[in-house]
């Protein structure tokens, strides 16, 4: 077992703990039911991917400012995670909605804008699949990923911003009782600690997939050769 | 009660399914990769 799969396990341990918070610590809440258990990994989830696309956000920052590559890699990491945080998200939201309010989607400033940053990253995403890999395309990931940054505070405050039918913060409102807010709180540190466990597995495979860094005296060598090959 | 299940049952499936899925990623490059 290498060192990522001791990490890996660890986060999923964590997430087996958190689980048992959820269904047999935290009471279930007296109107929603049983349903209303979603709102600790569904908000979690969201603190997680606005956590990832902040790395996206300095990996850019950082490779825009020294064009480092790793920084471009961390950038990559965090955003491929952040999106699959952020799926988890909106779905769970979706599956909470319907019980609740008798549909799984409603075109609310809240999930609307989750579902714009979902967007946002997919494309970030496919601008590196699709161009061709290299300097221009690093930069080009880099300024959608550092614009597509905004649309966090808007995910965010839409709730206070607009008049929306996803309830508002609840947290910082203190409108959860001790045992619910105990529990969210362990569960949002297990799923930040397993979201910094996949976008260091991810960060490797970038390394791995860009290959070894050329040396700069071979880069020298390579570029004075006729038949050189194209340095990434 | 039936959405609860099927939420998580997502959740696990997709964040389960990823972690698995980079780890079997990591093993096959770095297996690939040449001995220094």
């Amino acid at each position: 077992m290498n060192r990522y799969e001791k990490a890996a396990a660890a986060a999923v341990a964590l997430m087996v703990l958190a689980a048992g918070a959820i269904f047999l610590f935290a009471p279930t809440d007296a109107l929603q039911g049983p349903v209303q258990r979603i709102f600790y990994l569904h908000v979690s989830s969201a603190i997680a991917a606005y956590g990832c696309f902040a790395v996206v956000l300095l990996g850019g920052a950082i490779y825009l400012r020294s064009e480092n590559l790793a920084a471009d890699r961390l950038a990559r990491a965090g955003a491929v995670v952040g999106l699959v945080f952020t799926t988890v998200c909106l779905v769970m939201g979706m599956l909470w909605a319907k019980p609740i309010w008798g549909a799984f989607w409603t075109w609310d400033a809240r999930l609307t804008s989750t579902l714009v940053l979902w967007i946002i990253y997919a494309g970030y995403l496919l601008v590196r699949r699709l161009a061709e890999p290299g300097r221009q395309a690093a930069r080009f990931a880099a300024v959608v990923g550092i614009f597509g940054f905004v649309d966090v505070p808007v995910v965010h405050f839409s709730v206070t911003w607009w008049r929306t039918v996803h309830p508002g913060p609840v947290i910082v409102n203190d409108a959860l009782p001790p045992e619910m807010l105990a529990t969210f709180l362990f569960t949002m540190a297990c799923t930040l600690a397993l979201a910094a466990v996949m976008i260091a597995i991810r960060y490797r495979l970038e390394t791995l997939a860009d290959g070894p860094v050329p040396e700069p005296a071979k880069v020298v060598a390579a570029v004075g050769s006729r038949d050189a090959e194209p340095v990434r | 009660m039936i959405y609860l299940v099927i939420a998580y049952a997502f959740a696990v499936a997709v964040l389960g399914g990823y972690l698995v899925w980079s780890l079997r990623q990591l093993r096959l490059l770095e297996s690939k990769r040449p001995e220094r």
